[in-house]
This record gives C-alpha cells, sequence and structure tokens, in this order.
C-alpha cells in the first residue's frame, strides 16, 4: 500500500482528495433532493405527475407546458422540493471543477506553468458553459 | 468444469432476461418520441427505471462496458421519456460513475492528471459542440446517428483487442514537452511499471471526435477513450482504463452543462438512473469472479447492437 502511495504526487493527492469527499456528498445531494421532490416534503412548481405527463415531448416543448428548473433560473427558489432536486444534479455537475481549482494552487507551488495553464484554460471553458454563455442558457 | 458451466448458465439468463425484454417488448413502448405515453402512474416508471439501471449496472460491470453507453440506448427504447432527456441522464449516469471511481485510482497512481489534461482541454470543447448540435438535431436524425454510432461501438468491442503492456521505442515530442510519463505498481506483476507514450497529436484529434460523440449521444465514452490510450498512445491497459474516467468526467461535465442549460436533464430521470447503476454496479463487481464474463461480455455486444439496430429503424420511422 505504502508503495503505491509514493507512485502518487502532490497534484494528483489534492484533486483525490477533494473529489473523494465532494462525490460522496454530491450523492449524498441527489438523494436527499430527490426524496424532497418526490415525497412533497416541500412545495414544487410542477409536482412529478405533472411533469411525467409531458416527459415524452422535446426538452424545449416541455419548457413551454410545465414549469420546472432548467439552467440557473432556480436560484432564488431553493425552498421548493424540484428546486431541490435539479441543484443537486447541478452540484454534481460542478464537482470537477471544483477538484480542478484545488489543483492550480498545487501547480504553481511545484512552478509548472503548462499545467497551470492547462488546467485554468480548462477550468474557463468549463465556466462559461456552466454559465450558459454557449448554450444561450438563462 | 461443472462450475465453469454454472457461471456460464447465470451469465446467459442475466442477459437473455434483458435481450428478450428488448425485443419482445410490446411495439407502443418503441413509439413513445411523439405520442403520450400510456397512462401508468409516474412513480411506477421511477421504479422501473432504478430497477432497470441497477440491473444494467451489474452486467455493465461483468462485461467491462461502461454504463452510459449501454443506458442511452436501451432505456430510450423501453421507456416513455424523450431521447432528449435520455441523453441527459446518460451523461450524469457516466458522470456520477466516474466520480464516485476517481479518488482511489489517482492514490493508486493508476490515473495520470496530466495525460487526462492533456487530452481533454480540446475534447471537452468537442464535447460542448456535441452536445449543442445533438439537441439541435431533428429527432429521426438523433436516432439514425444513435443507432449507426451503436452499431459502430458493438464492431469496436468485438474486434478491439487491448495491450496490457504496451512497447514504446521512443516517446513523441510533444508527449516529451507535457512531461506525460509515470510510473505505478502492478499488482499483477508486483512490480513497479514504468510508461510513456507516443503519437500525442493522433491521439488529441482522436479525442476531439470521441468527445464530439459523447456530448451528441450523451453516452460516456470509455469504450473509445481506452483504445486510444492503449493502442493509439502506447499507455499500459490500467493506466488507460483509470485515465480514461478523467476524460470522460471532463468531457461529460462540459456536456451536461449545456444539457442542464437546454433544460434537457430532468431529475425524475436522471437520480433514480445514477442510483440504480450506482448500486448496480458495487453488485457486478462482487458477482465478476461468480459468473462468466467472456460469455456475458459477447451477450451484452449482442444487446447494443440490437438497441443500435432498434434506433436505427426508428430513425427510418418503421
Amino acid at each position: 500500500m505504502m508503495k503505491q502511495a509514493l507512485h502518487a504526487n502532490r497534484v494528483q493527492l489534492a484533486y483525490a482528495s477533494v473529489l473523494s469527499w465532494t462525490s460522496s456528498l454530491g450523492i449524498f445531494f441527489i438523494v436527499a433532493g430527490y426524496l424532497a421532490y418526490v415525497f412533497q416534503l416541500l412545495p414544487s412548481a410542477a409536482s412529478p405527475a405533472e411533469v411525467a405527463l409531458h416527459w415524452h415531448l422535446r426538452a424545449a416543448e416541455l419548457h413551454k407546458v410545465v414549469a420546472v428548473p432548467s439552467g440557473w433560473d432556480w436560484i432564488t427558489q431553493l425552498g421548493r422540493g424540484d428546486v431541490l432536486s435539479y441543484a443537486s444534479v447541478v452540484y454534481l455537475s460542478s464537482v470537477t471543477m471544483f477538484c480542478l481549482a484545488v489543483i492550480i494552487p498545487v501547480f504553481l507551488k511545484e512552478k509548472d506553468r503548462i499545467y497551470t495553464v492547462l488546467t485554468f484554460l480548462q477550468i474557463i471553458v468549463l465556466g462559461i458553459v456552466a454559465a450558459g454563455a454557449v448554450s444561450g442558457g438563462h | 468444469m461443472k462450475l465453469r458451466g454454472d457461471r456460464s448458465v447465470i451469465s446467459i439468463f442475466i442477459l437473455m432476461m434483458f435481450t428478450a425484454l428488448l425485443l419482445l417488448s410490446p411495439s407502443a413502448a418503441f413509439a413513445v418520441q411523439t405520442s403520450p405515453p400510456v397512462q401508468t402512474e409516474w412513480w411506477v416508471w421511477e421504479i422501473a427505471l432504478f430497477v432497470f439501471s441497477f440491473f444494467l449496472g451489474i452486467i455493465a460491470v461483468i462485461a467491462g462496458v461502461g454504463g452510459g453507453v449501454l443506458f442511452v440506448p436501451i432505456v430510450s427504447s423501453f421507456f416513455p421519456f424523450h431521447i432528449d432527456f435520455v441523453r441527459g441522464a446518460g451523461l450524469l449516469v457516466a458522470l456520477s460513475g466516474a466520480l464516485s471511481a476517481g479518488s482511489p485510482l489517482l492514490k493508486k497512481g493508476l490515473a495520470n492528471l496530466k495525460l487526462a489534461l492533456s487530452m481533454a482541454l480540446i475534447a471537452s470543447i468537442s464535447s460542448i459542440a456535441g452536445a449543442m448540435v445533438g439537441l439541435a438535431m431533428p429527432e429521426n436524425i438523433v436516432q439514425l446517428s444513435l443507432g449507426a454510432t451503436i452499431l459502430g461501438i458493438s464492431v469496436i468491442m468485438l474486434l478491439s483487442k487491448n495491450s496490457a503492456y504496451p512497447e514504446i521505442a521512443e516517446p513523441d515530442t510533444l508527449s516529451k514537452i507535457l512531461h506525460i510519463y509515470g510510473i505505478y505498481y502492478d499488482e499483477q506483476l508486483k512490480k513497479d511499471v514504468s510508461w510513456q507514450i507516443h503519437r500525442t497529436p493522433v491521439g488529441i484529434l482522436l479525442f476531439i471526435v470521441i468527445g464530439f460523440m459523447a456530448g451528441m449521444f450523451g453516452l460516456g465514452a470509455g469504450w473509445a477513450n481506452v483504445p486510444v490510450f492503449n493502442l493509439v498512445l502506447g499507455a499500459p491497459l490500467r493506466v488507460s482504463v483509470a485515465t480514461s474516467i478523467f476524460v470522460l468526467s471532463i468531457n461529460d461535465t462540459a456536456a451536461a452543462w449545456v444539457y442542464l442549460h437546454k433544460g434537457a436533464v430532468l431529475p425524475l430521470i436522471a437520480v433514480p438512473s445514477i442510483a440504480g447503476m450506482m448500486i448496480g454496479t458495487k453488485i457486478g463487481a462482487r458477482l465478476l469472479t461468480k459468473v462468466h464474463t467472456r460469455v456475458v461480455r459477447k451477450l451484452v455486444i449482442t444487446l447494443l447492437a440490437a438497441a443500435g439496430l432498434r434506433a436505427l429503424l426508428k430513425g427510418f420511422g418503421i
């Protein structure tokens, strides 16, 4: 076990450490958010039954007939069950960005310019798409 | 001898169940994209999706394929969800699997972040483009291209031969500049194995194509990442499998955000799929020694080809 640990450098260990707890937290969030939604423990704009009536439609069509969260349009309504469930999925989609952000200072400390720049550019790419700038998001 | 026979029987039984379901399902189940589904209670679909994903997780591990690649073609055939939401859920299934598997692989030094980061930057941009194109395409074209892609993947899986420890005579210039090399402890050989890669520019170009397809169809991309790392770049098989997970987590994150902004992610579909698949993969890992993996793999490839054919026929309106 010791021998294996020697082959993981500081950057990998930093990434692994953040990934471990952020992904575990993500699993907890998605289960908790989902249960809050389907058991209607909190009010929702559209109940699961209403959404199910329209889930055979294309995404764009479904959003015309039923109010479900998308992009960032839910951010001010965190007290809703459907929003909590959606927010947990958003969290899961953000975990990789957290992990990448954590390794930039480690690359900087190791004076690894190439990977500092590569990682920074990767975060920019993911940040732009997360902000909805390339997909016409809300 | 008897044990071997028993393992084959268990393996075949699991797969026969899936294949029978796929082939014998009433045609109404396959024509749900444009018409409202049969009025079944929503929670019945939720439970069915969870159970289905659970079994899919089991066979995915046993067959050595990613759950994401099986999820989209099969779930879009069985369930009354539009393929937009199935693709969104497929990306999240692949992403959550990669996130939960990643940490130990990094700690052991099996996954290599420098190798992953070098390939992922441009690939993630193409993954975003793929997701945008996929969500803008007419439905029949999506089905046609998905069917063709799934059939292509079945052929790749059937024909590809991995190389556990490829020999690299000389690393290429780009991999030297990017410091892509490594060493890991191989539990099978009981010794350290050092590795390097070659053909880096070719690898980057291939990852652009893979990223585009993963984003377009929500497939996850282990089926393509591993052969490119292993056979094209020359990384050892264990390093290829482990590093593939990180490329996948970056590319699928990028594509998932497009799906989120386009409203193509419904937690009602994504969450039972993620939960079922994750529990299934854990059970599948335990069953690995009890079933005949080679038989299951061949049957899964057959199942995948059948699902691809279904998608193709749907695309033609048949």
